[in-house]
């Protein structure tokens, strides 16, 4: 694990990813080298007040993919084999923050929110879920399984046209995962799974607050491809291990399996589901 | 006249600032999130008032606005912290202290944005004098005080449009606290900022807390173009110190009763 990680930190930083850095590059010059570079190691800017990275004995894994890449069932699904394994395992996702979760769901509900305040929202959302329930845990050994992450925050107000380096800033102190997977499908396959969900596409699901087709079908694969354009441009800057969300749950919870494994020293990644998760396993 | 945040740091952003064709960016309504708004790019004007709690702001603001109000000028008021979509979220967070430093600064900039969005721009654009009770300055120096990187912060309110005048009410610490706990008969947690963990005693925690932000609020005057009022002074002498920077600075007859023009 280190070594990946740390080549991984330094080729972030080299290509000054993060977007407060580059500006003042002479402010930063200042700081005490180790601090910087330990910081960048944690976080993709600024460090988070009060907190001390050599704390971290836990690993943040990363599941990121549009609505319908099956996200939630491979973490389902991961969560069973890391404890099957003796691995405690904490999970996190969008809008499960104590302190804003059911506002945003408000908001999202009544739609009167401009995109700049949801965009906030939805940053205090994460990052009370990051001092709260992500850094607790990760300071106690544990893995934690983030159900979505900054990239999907940052691709949603990009396409609504945020500034992409204002957007990046927002999120300078998020701590940088040790494994960032991307379930990408095509936004046909994920449509149709989305339907079979609910029989129906929700408003932002299908990013209606765009006005970009009345026609629900078209609206959601303009938008959605949208997001995956985003996506692809942050695949590469940011090295996530990209995972053809079309495979069957089986596979791709094989691929995961294997590359944990490898972070976590796990040396036989086999697995079938228990009873109670077999339904997930097609 | 065009003023920037200056310690946002990013030259581009200076520059884009200072480049941003009138007609383009007045066309909009809502400003380009991410991108600071030139003053001169709508026909409103935005008065805001700072100051550590006590300085005396909110009274001069109040009268400055009887003021305008009485002369039948064209104005909307505003408040910090006073956006009716966040509000449940920040009451819940202050009553069960589930606020960081991280979390307390990115709620009230979303009740900043959702204010900013949906009122201040909108009425600068329609021509309105815009008077803010407090403003972005509040947080860079109250949340800096509680330990936020100065450079996040300037990012996280880069949308906000640049006062056309900043009001810095500048009271000695003394004057301010003791006009605070003199009329205060508890103060509140995070008003205090107790969880600086400073010390366990309330007005101590307050005094050491408004120090900070006092110091804040200092660096600021250059850099921000504040214009800096004696709040130990006379309210009425203060009050009359206001008004004449405020005719001086804004030409007060577009915001004037449209009638009058008629008759």
């Amino acid at each position: 694990m280190p070594d990946q990680e740390k080549d991984r930190a330094a080729t972030l930083a080299a290509s000054a990813t993060d977007p407060t850095a580059a500006p003042v590059s002479g402010s930063q010059a200042k700081a005490p080298a180790a601090t910087e570079e330990e910081n960048a190691q944690h976080f993709f800017g600024e460090p988070l007040v009060g907190f001390d990275p050599s704390e971290i004995t836990g690993s943040l894994i990363v599941i990121e993919g549009m609505d319908g890449s099956g996200r939630s069932t491979q973490i389902a699904l991961l969560q069973e084999w890391l404890e099957s394994e003796g691995f405690a395992v904490q999970t996190s996702g969008l809008r499960r923050s104590n302190l804003v979760g059911q506002d945003i769901d408000q908001l999202l509900a009544k739609n009167a929110v401009t995109r700049l305040t949801l965009s906030l929202m939805y940053a205090t959302d994460f990052f009370d879920q990051v001092e709260h329930r992500v850094l607790p845990a990760l300071r106690a050994g544990t893995v934690v399984l983030a159900d979505r992450f900054i990239f999907t925050l940052i691709a949603r107000g990009v396409v609504r046209g945020i500034n992409r380096d204002y957007i990046s800033g927002l999120y300078a102190m998020a701590l940088r995962p040790h494994l960032t997977f991307w379930l990408n499908v095509r936004p046909e396959t994920a449509f149709g799974r989305e339907f079979k969900k609910a029989q129906a596409i929700s408003y932002w699901e299908a990013g209606r607050d765009m006005s970009l087709s009345h026609d629900l079908y078209w609206s959601f694969i303009r938008y959605q491809t949208m997001i995956k354009r985003e996506f692809e441009v942050m695949a590469k800057r940011h090295g996530f291990i990209e995972l053809d969300g079309e495979a069957s749950v089986s596979t791709v919870n094989k691929q995961l399996r294997q590359r944990i494994g490898e972070q976590l020293g796990i040396r036989s990644t086999k697995y079938s589901p228990s009873a109670a998760l077999a339904h997930l396993w097609r | 006249m065009t003023q920037t945040f200056v310690p946002t740091g990013s030259m581009e952003t200076q520059e884009s600032t200072q480049k941003a064709p009138r007609s383009e960016a007045a066309k909009s309504t809502l400003p380009q999130p991410g991108r600071p708004v030139p003053s001169r790019a709508y026909p409103g004007a935005l008065i805001v008032v700072e100051g550590t709690d006590g300085s005396g702001k909110s009274t001069q603001l109040y009268l400055l606005k009887r003021w305008l109000e009485i002369g039948g000028y064209r104005l909307h008021f505003t408040e910090w912290n006073s956006s009716p979509l966040v509000k449940s979220a920040t009451r819940r967070g202050k009553q069960r202290r589930l606020l960081t430093p991280t979390t307390f600064s990115l709620l009230h900039a979303a009740d900043f944005a959702d204010r900013c969005e949906r009122q201040i721009m909108p009425l600068l654009q329609g021509d309105y004098l815009v008077l803010a009770d407090r403003y972005v300055y509040t947080a860079f120096a109250r949340d800096a005080a509680r330990g936020c990187p100065p450079r996040w912060l300037r990012n996280l309110y880069r949308f906000a449009p640049i006062p056309d005048i900043t009001f810095y009410f500048r009271a000695p610490l003394d004057v301010a606290v003791n006009r605070i706990l003199s009329g205060r008969p508890k103060l509140k947690y995070y008003e205090a900022g107790m969880d600086l963990g400073l010390t366990y005693d309330r007005a101590e925690s307050f005094r050491l807390f408004q120090a900070r932000i006092l110091e804040e609020y200092d660096k600021m005057v250059d850099s921000d173009n504040f214009v800096v009022l004696d709040g130990t002074l006379p309210v009425n002498k203060l009050q009359k110190q206001m008004r004449d920077i405020v005719a001086s600075k804004i030409d007060l007859k577009r915001f004037a009763p449209r009638q009058t023009d008629s008759e």
